[in-house]
């Protein structure tokens, strides 16, 4: 009996140990935040960080301060591609504003590319959370819906093709969530996004709540 | 009579008691200069109101071994800046204007032993609030205005380090003639707006409307406006309460940290240093780094100590 009680000791604490290191690793933070999950990603982090974007816009985005925009909800951070629109902003600052936001000149094009990687794909982390608990908002608009749906998913997507019964198939809850993100939650190092995966990535950007709420209300009734 | 073992046992039994009872805090110096902080540098406190926010500060100071810091009024006051009217553009907000009223309504009716008890924690650790950082702007009432300056006396502070504009300086020039309290300017580098304090001009133009009205010369942002720290410090010395030290690039650069940007860090310490100008210098940390702020705040205070050894 003694024998066995030991074993099993032994065997719980290294199932701990286990457990413990794997909390460690995924929730790694520092000054910074959250370690980024990828090496590429984690470059953007040290120039987000290391020039102190995250003191005015946030480590995550959510919490803008010192009069900063709210880099998850900026139109111009939307329409932005790998730096083409936040880089000449970034270079040239804000000086006239109540405190300037500085001109950081010397960011090269790779930091740059780098840098924006990386509010996208904070960006994308911090609209995930904010359009997936839309649970309590008002029901959408059908043909709203399908307008949306027409504009923006035809070229991938039909509701009597690929999407067809996808109604039956999932909740609302559940829809939303495969709807805003269908591939994993974070980025794997060496494990590329999907073309339709990366498409619904920049959809994920600027969706508003409304144009969630509507695409569910529609694809909710395909049956 | 030469007293005997027991009488001097006696008298220095009353000695702890009268070391509690002075005024604390003799000043960090290097090298004649003194130091203290800015405690914005410690971007990682708890948030406004929490129990911890003070404690944490009188540690870090303590820990540094800095005896003396400019407080700004986010850490005494238990409410968000964005409630505080300092952000103009928060004020478009359509809440603004009740959160505004609730602390406006705060500050009105805090008793002063809430102040009282914040500058005892400091003293207790044997720190001080030598200044206390209030953005006084457009939105504060007269009254509100009063009791700021009555609640810097509880704390302790000699005066006042304020981010504030020139419209609202001339506001507040009857107000430090009734309090016996000065207001020092403290700039940024908009140099498009000519109601900030970014310029030499701007400065010279508070300084003319009372002479209880000093500069907290921020020689990082005086220099990312492109202007000389070095020559302004040298024609207003006797005007400027402290400086807060950062260093930051030119043509609005960004902060990076001591001795990596353009600001003539060493040359300001060794001019202070030697021409004895009793200005206070303040670090002030805002670069970026994965490390603690604290760490970071240490670094800077051993680059400034560096240079004023040397």
């Amino acid at each position: 009996m003694k024998g066995v009680r030991w074993y099993v000791l032994l065997a719980a604490t290294a199932a701990m140990l286990t457990i413990g290191l794997r909390l460690d690793a995924r929730q790694e933070r520092d000054a910074g935040g959250f370690k980024a999950p990828t090496v590429a990603l984690e470059r953007g982090r040290a120039v987000y960080v290391l020039n102190h974007c995250h003191f005015c816009h946030g480590v995550d985005l959510t919490s803008a301060t010192m009069g900063a925009a709210n880099l998850s909800q900026s139109p111009l951070v939307g329409a932005d591609e790998d730096g083409n629109m936040i880089g000449p902003l970034v270079k040239a600052g804000l000086p006239n504003l109540q405190t300037a936001m500085p001109s950081y000149v010397e960011l090269t094009s790779a930091e740059i590319v780098d840098l924006a990687r990386y509010i996208h794909f904070l960006r994308q982390q911090a609209r995930f959370k904010e359009l997936s608990h839309l649970g309590n908002a008002p029901a959408g608009d059908r043909t709203a819906g399908e307008a949306y749906f027409t504009a923006n998913c035809r070229s991938c997507h039909s509701v009597t093709g690929n999407l067809a019964g996808i109604g039956r198939k999932y909740d609302a809850a559940t829809l939303r969530g495969r709807l805003l993100r269908p591939g994993p939650p974070m980025p794997s190092e060496g494990v590329g996004a999907t073309p339709g995966q990366s498409a619904h990535l920049r959809l994920l950007e600027t969706y508003t709540s409304a144009n969630v709420q509507d695409l569910v209300a529609y694809l909710g009734a395909v049956r | 009579m030469i007293p005997n073992r027991r009488d001097v046992l006696k008298a220095l039994a009353g000695a702890p008691l009268l070391v509690a009872l002075q005024r604390p805090a003799a000043a960090t110096t290097v090298n004649g200069v003194v130091f203290g902080v800015e405690t914005f540098s410690f971007h990682d406190l708890p948030p406004a109101g929490d129990p911890q926010l003070i404690p944490t500060i009188v540690k870090n100071l303590q820990t540094l071994g800095i005896a003396e810091c400019e407080i700004m009024s986010g850490h005494i006051e238990p409410f968000a800046s964005v409630m505080t009217g300092w952000w103009v553009q928060s004020r478009r907000a359509p809440d603004f204007a009740r959160l505004r009223e609730e602390a406006r309504q705060w500050r009105l009716t805090v008793p002063m032993t809430y102040y009282r008890d914040i500058r005892r924690r400091f003293e207790d650790a044997g720190l001080r609030i030598h200044l206390y950082n209030v953005n006084f702007n457009e939105t504060f009432t007269d009254a509100e205005r009063d009791r700021t300056f009555e609640a810097a006396r509880e704390l302790g502070a000699e005066g006042f380090s304020s981010s504030t504009v020139l419209s609202e300086a001339r506001r507040l020039v009857p107000f430090v003639q009734k309090h016996k309290m000065f207001v020092a300017m403290h700039n940024h580098n908009n140099l498009a707006d000519p109601d900030q304090f970014a310029t030499p001009a701007s400065f010279e133009t508070a300084l003319a409307m009372s002479p209880l009205f000093y500069v907290t010369l921020d020689i990082g942002h005086f220099t990312a406006g492109n202007n000389d720290a070095i020559a302004f410090i040298g024609q207003h010395h006797d005007r400027i309460i402290n400086i807060h030290v950062r260093d930051r690039k030119r043509n609005n650069g960004p902060n990076r940290p001591f001795g990596q940007g353009d600001t003539p860090i060493a040359e300001v310490l060794r001019l202070i240093r030697d021409n004895r100008y009793s200005i206070r210098c303040y670090l002030e940390y805002e670069y970026g780094s994965f490390r603690p702020s604290l760490d970071e705040v240490r670094t800077c205070f051993d680059y400034c100590r560096r240079v004023l050894v040397s």
